[in-house]
């Protein structure tokens, strides 16, 4: 059992870590907390669910087609929205409310449009044989899962590593006004940064029916609440921090669900709580925030 | 607006009485004039739960996600009260008040965080309190998913009335506190917590008090609802949409004044009435567009365009 | 004949990290005494001022206020007692008016003589009395910060950069003022780059560099003392 556990949750928790990881770009980038980014995900559910019933088209194509959509759609919703935010008198919560009515409106056309029922794929479209590892056996679904978000987390890093775009983005992590000052393109990155990390909610959520089991327009929230927790486990503002909130998460859920089963849906909240009373700089964190 | 205090609270004498009175009068008439008596209670609701937001994210800038908790846990006080401690209605809802002022002061650590970390931590809090009081490991102490049936005190008549007078005197509590140098110290907190430091307040306490008074009217508004209703479910008391509309209420309306939380109950409640039941779905695209819109164009809120033109609002 | 002093502060350390901003600095003033305080940026002069005024608790040493240890007390209770300050970079209430911003101290923690016209009138401030304070210039704001602590009738004042952007007409005029309230016997710490404005003030000045203090005694002599220009001048 406790093997099970352990090798689930580290399955889960890359999962999760890359379902974090673009709201933990954008607040890098931004400081705006995306309180719509499990909304994205949501929508990035349905996108798979459709695709695959309307058109047998494979989660693993769709995860393309997602993030290129959703690229688009958040890049042009960066422009009248943002800058307006970052120029106010208060932008981290004016933007945090702005965040949570699109997180509304979102979850009201989902039901408008899809309905209230869950939705879902079959997991034996990702390979109908389990996965034997140390004598357990685990979803196919759940380890390309794994695998996909694997290679989406070291794409996201050699993103930021080794492009032009990921330099100026991680300058601007550091300093906005330094980063201005020295020329760098500050807008133009937010915005494609602001792209990419809706982008990539998208695509964690077309993955998001293996591993959360459906798709249903009231979990946006709880998934943003989730997100937000891996990404302050791990720091925020630091992309690969989200991987290692992840596999906390992760693991720990999966030891919660098997020992003390109806206790682990307080997880994520009790990890969040205590986290950011003990460590509000995240377990990857520098430095303390001065009052 | 914000000149000398006390004085406000003198020279603005008229209008300020006028508000508690206007509301008093409204609901105590309304029952004669409507008969869907639950439409107006829960009105009413919403209307408290607003001005408890607004005494905390008006003043203080912490913004509540979590607001739902106090007012679960202060409906699971009034339950418990009840049926283990087989006190009457009055009494319970005391008990009902003590669960959330216990709960604000274990929670106190979470006004340390800002912003984002503080709105999404409190939502986080009030998901533990739902977990913990819907346990079945509980079910000796909150009967756990299964739900409290208060039937034997059931009393509409007394509850509705706890209600009205609840109403009243926190929006009375709102205006002084708006109109004494407490509420302005609030503001010089907001703005700059050394500063206020600086010039004497003390911050911590500050914060503190008024986190525990809305802790306080959440959970009296909890205890009265789960009377009037007498039969509940965790998630009916702890549904984070309740946080939400009175969230959404108030940022229409416009934080920092008394004024504001009640005209955002009264227009966006009476919408939600209108097609909010049948229809939830264009309920939430509606208020979700208007949060929206009112960010981008109208952070203040409604009341905002009054206070633009330099009127006092009460 | 030595009075008592106001203020003591003994061998107080401060690290952040593994940087020693303050590294054993010692120095107190006496009622009705100015203190320059110079030295290069980095030299731990703001530190102290916000180790002395709470905002900072030291890691080691002792701050002593009227004979009594003040570790344990938070800023506002610093303030009560009657110490406060300025800032460098100017921390108003920037919604308030003028005058609300300096009622608020008076209402919070006045106990001295100061009311909040003296207070304005005394920093200039009376004309602009009912303005926002966001819309103060940097200078002005510095001057509010001023008013409102005098509001409240300090005992120990701590002045960090008033100087900085001021016309040599106002620095004398300030400096005049700074000088009226030592007669009145409040003691003050200044901290000043600009020394000129410091010779005005005082005779009495620490250098400070590296978060010790390196000399005291009056500029004249500080300049011509090997160690200071070693500091000032890197020879």
């Amino acid at each position: 059992m406790l093997e099970y556990s352990i090798v689930a949750g580290i399955l889960f928790g890359v999962f999760f870590g890359f379902m974090a990881l673009g709201l933990n770009l954008i607040f890098g980038v931004m400081q705006v907390v995306n309180l719509a980014h499990g909304d994205f995900v949501v929508l990035g559910g349905y996108l798979a669910v459709i695709a695959y019933s309307a058109g047998h088209i494979n989660p693993v194509v769709s995860l393309v087609g997602a993030f290129v959509l959703f690229f688009v759609i958040a890049f042009a919703l960066y422009f009248p929205v943002i800058p307006r935010l970052t120029r106010s008198k208060d932008p981290e919560m004016l933007s945090l409310i702005l965040f949570f009515g699109l997180s509304q409106i979102i979850e009201a056309l989902d039901v408008i449009g899809f309905g209230n029922n869950p939705r879902s794929l079959p997991l034996a479209i990702m390979g109908a044989a389990p996965w034997h590892f140390l004598g357990q056996s685990y979803q196919m679904a759940w380890v390309i899962t794994a695998i996909v978000s694997l290679v989406m987390i070291g794409a996201t890093y050699l993103f930021l590593y080794y492009t032009r775009i990921g330099y100026a983005a991680r300058a601007i992590m550091g300093s906005r006004e330094e980063a201005a000052a020295s020329g760098l393109p500050v807008a133009q990155t937010s915005a494609i940064i602001f792209g990419v990390g809706i982008g990539l909610a998208a695509m964690a959520g077309v993955l998001s029916p293996f591993m959360i089991g459906s798709v249903d327009p009231s979990t946006g929230l709880g998934l943003t609440t989730i997100a937000f927790a891996i990404v302050v486990i791990g720091s925020l503002g630091n992309p690969l921090g989200s991987v290692l909130g992840g596999l906390v998460y992760g693991v720990s859920v999966m030891l919660m669900q098997t020992y003390f089963s109806s206790w682990s849906d307080l997880v994520p909240y009790l990890l969040l709580l205590i986290i950011v009373l003990a460590k509000p700089s995240g377990l990857l964190g520098k430095g303390v925030r001065n009052a | 607006m914000l000149s000398s205090g006390r004085t406000h609270l003198r020279s603005h004498r008229g209008v300020n009485a006028l508000i508690p009175l206007l509301l008093l009068a409204a609901f105590s008439l309304a029952p004669l004039v409507y008969a869907n008596h639950a439409v107006i209670f829960q009105m009413m609701a919403f209307m408290v739960l607003a001005q408890g937001v607004n005494l905390l994210y008006g003043f203080t800038g912490y913004l509540p996600f979590g607001y739902v908790g106090f007012f679960g846990i202060g409906a699971y006080g009034m339950g418990i009260g009840i049926e283990l401690f087989h006190l009457p209605g009055l009494a319970a809802l005391l008990v009902g008040a003590l669960f959330a002022v216990v709960i604000a002061l274990i929670l106190s650590p979470l006004l340390r965080l800002s912003g984002a970390y503080f709105a999404i931590s409190s939502l986080a809090a009030s998901e533990v309190l739902y977990n913990i009081v819907a346990n079945p490991a509980l079910t000796h102490i909150t009967n756990g998913p299964y739900g409290e049936s208060l039937v034997q005190s059931y009393h509409p008549l007394t509850s509705y009335v706890a209600m009205v007078v609840l109403l009243v005197l926190t929006t009375v509590l709102v205006i002084v506190i708006k109109n004494t140098p407490f509420g302005r110290a609030l503001l010089a907190i907001r703005e700059d917590p050394v500063s206020a430091e600086m010039a004497g307040i003390a911050v911590v306490r500050t914060r503190t008090t008024v986190w525990i008074l809305s802790a306080l009217i959440g959970g009296l508004t909890g205890a009265i609802f789960g009377w009037h209703l007498s039969v509940f479910y965790p998630s009916t008391v702890f549904d984070l949409s309740i946080s939400i509309l009175a969230i959404v209420f108030t940022l229409f309306g416009g934080g920092g004044t008394a004024i504001g939380p009640i005209l955002g109950s009264v227009v966006l409640y009476g919408l939600y009435n209108a097609i909010g039941i049948s229809a939830p779905q264009y309920f939430e695209l509606i208020y979700g567009l208007l949060i929206v819109l009112l960010v981008l164009f109208l952070p203040g809120g409604v009341v905002s365009l009054l206070q633009r033109r330099g009127s006092y609002v009460p | 004949m030595s009075r008592e002093p106001l203020l003591s502060v003994e061998k107080i350390v401060k690290t952040f990290g593994g940087f020693h901003a303050l590294d054993g600095v010692t120095l107190s003033v006496e009622p009705g005494e100015i203190l320059g305080l110079v030295g290069p940026n980095g030299s731990g002069k703001t530190t102290l001022i916000n180790v002395i005024s709470g905002l900072y608790h030291p890691d080691g040493g002792r701050v002593l206020y009227r004979g009594r240890s003040i570790a344990s007390w938070p800023m506002h209770q610093r303030a009560r007692q009657g110490i406060n300050r300025t800032f460098q970079i100017p921390k108003p209430f920037k919604s308030l008016t003028v005058r609300e911003n300096v009622e608020l101290a008076y209402h919070f923690a006045r106990q001295g003589a100061m009311t909040v016209d003296n207070a304005l009138d005394f920093t200039g401030l009376a004309p602009s009395a009912d303005r926002p304070a966001q819309s103060l210039n940097s200078s002005q704001q510095k001057l509010l910060d001023l008013a409102r602590a005098l509001a409240i009738g300090p005992d120990l004042l701590l002045v960090d950069e008033l100087a900085a952007g001021l016309g040599p007409q106002e620095l004398h005029h300030i400096a005049d003022s700074l000088r009226s309230l030592a007669d009145r016997s409040m003691a003050l710490i200044v901290v000043e780059h600009h020394l000129g404005f410091v010779n005005q003030l005082t005779d009495r000045v620490i250098v400070m560099n590296a978060g010790k203090e390196i000399f005291e005694g009056s500029l004249t002599l500080a300049a011509e003392d090997a160690t200071v220009s070693a500091v000032y001048l890197g020879t």
